[in-house]
């Protein structure tokens, strides 16, 4: 027996079975990295495979849902649920790009502005104290956020819509979206425009100033201009935040079946929280629809971050 | 006012401007932290992770002629509760939420026969022990009437020093617990970490030590596992619904959502952290370590295991961190891959909620349980904090070190 195990130590200490057991590591490692990177194709075939059932087959006998009709169409299921396949998504697209777009409206100023003020204003003290609120902001959880929506935003909202003498639906509208998107989308506009505002090469600032330029005329009309390329990279991070949101949104929107929803006090709904809402079968039109909601989902998004790389190659950085 | 003030003023302006933008910020952490405390602290004691999450009507009977405890309480019990020395058990006159008069157990003590009931009602476990906090609706003995509740605590004590076996009780469990949930969470990091880091790791060591730098295929690589932190979380909860759900269900015992196929959904989620931060660590270990050891005549796996990974062992501690953080606060995917089911007993082969999935079951419930919602989030705004504070802790230290005083 111990002859046997000397053997076997000797056979482990050649040079060539060495080489071999090597070889056969770097090949796990290359299996692990292989997985790695074939989920995306998973997470996107699954997703398309199960997405395109609705518009190809007849759905037990309701026949294919109209693809044209699903992409414009503003109500969201004519007929009984699995009765019926005339879903129509359009306004849901819209409803999400514009609860997107409206919550960074809110975002980007308060954003880019705090950046600067915590990038070049603020006395170091204060300013390490804001770096770690806004980093813990950006760590808390959507469900957090959205019980903080759906308790305290969504009173503030219905109280501010009663000043103005507009019922709304208990708060449960566009603009509590919007705010809520808002707080989420913050930290991530900040931190990135931060970045933006320091690796602004000193040697511009210091012109500015040469030139008599007073320090806030010089962070406003200098420091700010030559870091918009990294903010736009800031607005594209948060916007594909909001887009994809879903926990906090279904909270806080209401939910809206039909009809587009422009108003900001009315009830709204998105892509993601039409999804999470009211799933029952595990099979049928209306499981099906949902994935093929996820693959409009992915496809809004994508074509935002496309459309707005390329604005942000037009508008490019002044000292570049 | 000539020029120069009007340039002061509005540079006051300006200024006041991004002060009052940084503000937001502070005062939306403060409202948050606020609001969560305020509401959610009372409900927080240990009784919460001790408690099931529904309360049940549970009738207990003690089988065998019971050892009596006739024992002192451990501890000191006001004038309002009434203990009973042969049973080990102190009960106590309560009001419940809509202020109808109740009798809760204070105090079991542990040697008490009433340790260990038998259930014989058809819901529940089959036995169980008597925990304070419960209600008890009725006592019934053989040969005695009943005694009721609305008698009172200290009447229910003398009939049961009377007698020395009952046939039956009648209790209410206590309700509201977070048990389940939190073993959930539990087994949900435990599972993740165990598919994802291995994974990660070794696509780390692959991408950043073995893969050719500059070939188009790696970057390719790089790629994709970077496209990956670009889909929303939901979209992943999809694809763990069509995909890891029915990969379990045919594999093991199964038969829907199951914990599993969470976990595999939460591992995919976490895999581009992992591997991202893994591979910034690597980065920063210089060639030389590398070089030595296989001057030393070391082989690759050789220096992996003794040179990579040890120097790599804070990236790796963040990584395993950062997933720890992503995990407890995931919501959407798991409702998709694992349903919003509140469970108590809970296999990994079945289906119940982690923490902020907890939550989200309870926010969309009619009607909401506001206060334990505020609870949870302060457990899981505590974990994702520690979290943070760890993972600084651990590149400080990284940092500190730097490759100066050599590896082991």
């Amino acid at each position: 027996m111990k002859k046997i195990i000397v053997h076997f130590q000797h056979w482990l200490q050649t040079n060539q079975t060495k080489r071999f057991l090597d070889k056969g590591f770097i090949f796990l490692f290359l299996v692990a990295t292989l997985i790695s990177s074939s989920f995306i194709f998973v997470v996107v075939g699954i997703v398309l495979e199960r997405g395109i059932i609705p518009f190809v087959t007849d759905n037990f006998g309701l026949g294919p849902v109209n693809l044209f009709r699903f992409l414009t169409g503003d109500i969201y299921l004519t007929g009984d649920t699995f009765y019926s396949v005339s879903y129509e998504i359009g306004y849901l697209i819209i409803a999400t790009l514009y609860n997107a777009f409206l919550a960074l409206l809110i975002a980007l100023p308060i954003g880019v502005l705090s950046a600067l003020f915590i990038a070049k204003i603020a006395p170091k003290w204060l300013a390490s104290i804001l770096r770690t609120t806004v980093e813990i902001l950006a760590s808390i959880p959507s469900i957090v956020y959205g019980l903080f929506g759906v308790t305290i935003i969504i009173n503030q909202v219905y109280l501010f819509a009663d000043g103005l003498g507009i019922q709304s639906r208990a708060g449960l509208s566009v603009l509590s979206t919007a705010i809520l998107l808002a707080i989420m989308i913050l930290p991530t506009i900040t931190v990135v425009s931060e970045l933006a505002i320091r690796s602004v090469h000193p040697s511009i600032e210091q012109g500015a100033l040469a030139l008599g330029a007073t320090v806030t005329q010089k962070n406003f009309k200098v420091v700010l201009p030559s870091a918009k390329s990294g903010i736009f990279s800031g607005i594209i991070l948060g916007l594909g935040r909001a887009l994809g949101e879903a926990t906090a949104v279904s909270l806080v929107s209401g939910s809206r079946f039909s009809g587009y929803s422009f108003n900001i006090f009315e009830i709204t709904s998105t892509l993601t929280s039409r999804m999470l809402e009211g799933m029952k079968e595990t099979q049928g039109v209306d499981y099906s629809i949902r994935f093929s909601m996820g693959l409009v989902l992915l496809a809004v998004i994508i074509i935002t971050n496309f459309a707005l790389n390329f604005v942000k190659n037009r508008i490019g950085n002044i000292h570049e | 006012m000539n020029r120069k003030t009007l340039t002061k003023l509005t540079d006051m302006f300006w200024q006041t401007l991004t002060f009052l933008a940084s503000s937001v910020s502070l005062f939306v952490l403060g409202a948050i932290v606020v609001y969560v405390f305020n509401t959610g602290w009372k409900l927080m004691n240990i009784d919460l992770i001790r408690y099931d999450y529904r309360s049940n009507t549970y009738i207990g009977e003690i089988v065998d002629i019971p050892e009596f405890c006739l024992c002192e309480p451990t501890l000191s019990l006001d004038e309002e509760t009434f203990y009973s020395e042969k049973w080990g058990v102190a009960l106590k006159n309560d009001e419940d939420v809509l202020g109808k008069n109740i009798v809760i157990v204070e105090y079991v003590h542990q040697n008490s026969p009433l340790n260990e009931l038998v259930n014989k009602s058809s819901v529940g476990p089959r036995t169980f022990a008597l925990l304070d906090g419960y209600v008890v609706r009725r006592i019934a003995f053989f040969g005695l009437p009943s005694a009721l509740d609305l008698y009172g605590a200290e009447t229910m004590i003398q009939m049961l020093d009377g007698v020395d076996q009952f046939r039956e009780l009648e209790l209410i469990t206590q309700g509201g617990g977070i048990r389940g949930s939190i073993y959930t969470t539990l087994w949900l990091v435990g599972l993740t970490l165990m598919f994802a880091l291995p994974i990660g790791v070794a696509s780390a060591i692959y991408l950043n030590e073995f893969a050719s730098k500059r070939s188009r295929i790696t970057r390719y690589f790089r790629q994709f596992i970077e496209l990956l932190t670009g889909v929303p979380s939901i979209v992943y909860g999809l694809m763990g619904l069509a995909f890891f759900v029915p990969l379990v269900s045919s594999l093991t015992e199964a038969t829907g959502p199951s914990l599993i196929s969470g976990a595999l959904t939460l591992a995919v989620i976490v895999l581009p952290v992992i591997i991202r931060t893994t591979e910034e660590s690597l980065r920063v270990i210089p060639d030389e370590y590398r070089q030595a050891s296989y001057a030393l005549g070391a082989t690759k796996m050789q220096t992996v295991t003794k040179v990579i990974l040890p120097s790599a062992f804070p990236g790796i501690l963040s990584a395993t961190l950062l997933a720890i953080g992503r995990i407890v606060g995931e919501s959407a995917a798991l409702i998709f891959a694992i349903g919003v089911i509140i469970r108590d007993e809970i296999s990994i082969f079945g289906q119940s909620t982690s923490l902020a999935v907890h939550i989200y079951a309870m926010l969309t419930d009619e009607p909401a349980n506001i206060e334990l919602s505020a609870t949870i989030s302060i457990i899981i705004i505590a974990i994702v904090l520690v979290m943070n504070f760890l993972i600084k802790l651990a590149t400080r230290n990284f940092a500190k070190k730097s490759f100066e005083g050599g590896l082991i």
